[in-house]
């Protein structure tokens, strides 16, 4: 089975959003809390597992005025950084799950 | 509406958008009258208790809300029968939980159920000695071994233990044999302390609970010596450990002319309503449990929100820091004020009937005019110390 493409916000997760746009994000199963600005609240909006990484960089793009660059990078770390913990997942295709 | 009732109506820009922890004193109802506690004999409480159904639907609420943790308190816990059904909601909610308990009524099938939700960050439970002869003098015959049945019972569970070790005139000199106990015989990672107040049935009891001043130095002495011999496992956020890790400060501040503290010379304590807030057994909502006749709400009724970024009194409360110590005849000419934060609103309370005062409890100034001595000032150069009541 393969990985898709599309990642998934954890359903468990809970997005505590301040005053200020910027959010918490936190996983009750494991305690783990992190801090995420405006854009990270924008993307973590858009991992609904029907776009895939690109898609959201470029939803992102459409959002935000002057968005640099390396914006594509960090967001994909930032990615990375969730799946890393738990935050974040990818269905595996075929697995009808 | 005025310019300052308007002022009142939205919360400064440091408040969160929701609290992030609520107490919920989910019980009025306990199975011990222990001759210190702070929640009864309190002439502004209601005690009643609410169904589950309406701590059902709050619960929801604080889902809605993205609160992130609850601790129920009471009263005891334990004593509710529908606890299973208030944890199972919480975890349904997305949150995690703490309770705090006098570990008598917990035993093998609501341990299991707990750990078997994986959300609970700790049980606190009450342990006041080393053996019955102290623990039970205020809590009641057969409290130490229940306490100690239901620690042993959370344990066998892997249950998280959070212990604390209320400190009275009945086992002050028993410190040194409780923190072996808990350390040694118990095998806790930690506990935490904290000294009668004068809060609930305590103001009932002042001459048979209270530390004189004398037994307040011999607590400091004491739990300075064991928090060093226990490398730092003894934590404090308010009594003798606190206080004397605090003042020694102050009073090295001041013997250098150090500028003030960051947090010094206002009613800095405590920074609690900013992000978290409590809801009494009745269903009241309060800015804290230990002030629990400042009434914001009520659960069900008011929505949390609302009365959390628009509540007037809240904001006021909020607006607390801002007082200087300057403006109260209590702490006039006091070289101490620039590193004071005037300590807990809920003590001030009790001691003065002022929430915007400074606590009498925890004055440096007046325990030194009292007899007190600090052991040590003079050697404090940079030990980072708890500030009672953050």
């Amino acid at each position: 089975m393969r990985q898709s493409d599309k990642p998934i916000a954890n359903p468990v997760a809970v997005l505590r959003e301040e005053f200020d746009d910027w959010a918490v994000l936190f996983n009750p199963d494991t305690a783990d809390a992190v801090g995420i600005n405006p854009v990270g609240v924008v993307v973590w909006k858009l991992m609904d597992g029907q776009h895939s990484l690109e898609e959201i960089v470029a939803k992102v793009g459409d959002r935000f005025a002057d968005v640099p660059d390396a914006a594509a990078e960090d967001m994909t770390a930032f990615v990375d950084d969730l799946a890393e913990r738990g935050f974040v997942g990818y269905e595996l295709e075929g697995s009808g799950q | 509406m005025s310019g300052e009732a308007a002022r009142l109506e939205q919360p400064p820009s440091t408040v969160m958008r929701t609290p992030r922890n609520v107490d919920l004193e989910i019980t009025s109802r306990c199975n011990l009258r222990c001759r210190y506690c702070y929640y009864y004999d309190n002439p502004a409480v209601e005690y009643r208790d609410l169904p589950t159904d309406e701590w059902l639907q709050f619960l929801d609420e604080l889902g809605r809300c993205a609160v992130m943790n609850v601790t129920l308190q009471g009263g005891e816990p334990f004593i509710r029968k529908d606890l299973p059904l208030l944890l199972e909601s919480i975890v349904r909610n997305r949150m995690r939980f703490s309770i705090l308990s006098n570990g008598t009524l917990i035993d093998d099938e609501i341990a299991a159920f707990i750990a078997s939700t994986g959300r609970c960050d700790y049980v606190q439970v009450s342990v006041d000695g080393s053996g019955p002869e102290t623990h039970d003098a205020c809590r009641g015959r057969g409290s130490f071994a229940g306490a100690i049945r239901g620690i042993r019972t959370l344990q066998r569970h892997g249950i998280p233990v959070a212990v604390r070790v209320t400190i009275h005139r009945h086992n002050v000199h028993d410190l040194e044999n409780t923190a072996r106990f808990l350390l040694e015989d118990l095998g806790l990672a930690s506990f935490g302390t904290n000294s009668a107040g004068y809060l609930g049935s305590c103001r009932l009891n002042v001459d048979d609970v209270l530390l004189t001043t004398e037994e307040r130095q011999l607590a400091m002495e004491t739990l300075l010596r064991l928090s060093e011999k226990y490398e730092g496992r003894i934590s404090a956020q308010a009594g003798p450990l606190a206080e004397a890790r605090h003042w020694r400060r102050m009073v090295e501040a001041r013997a250098q002319g150090a500028p003030p503290f960051s947090n010094g010379g206002r009613l800095t304590a405590c920074g609690g309503p900013n992000s978290k807030i409590a809801v009494r057994a009745d269903g009241m909502i309060i800015p804290c449990t230990m002030l629990a006749h400042m009434e914001l709400g009520r659960i069900n009724r008011d929505t949390l929100a609302e009365v959390w970024q628009h509540s007037p009194a809240l904001n006021r409360f909020r607006q607390r820091h801002t007082i200087p110590l300057t403006e109260f005849d209590f702490c006039a000419d006091c070289p101490y004020s620039p590193y004071c934060t005037g300590n807990c609103p809920g003590l001030a309370y009790t001691l003065t009937g002022e929430v915007d005062h400074p606590s009498p409890d925890a004055c440096l100034r007046r325990f030194l005019e009292d007899g007190g001595t600090l052991v040590g000032a003079e050697r404090v150069t940079s030990e980072k110390a708890e500030i009672a009541c953050e």
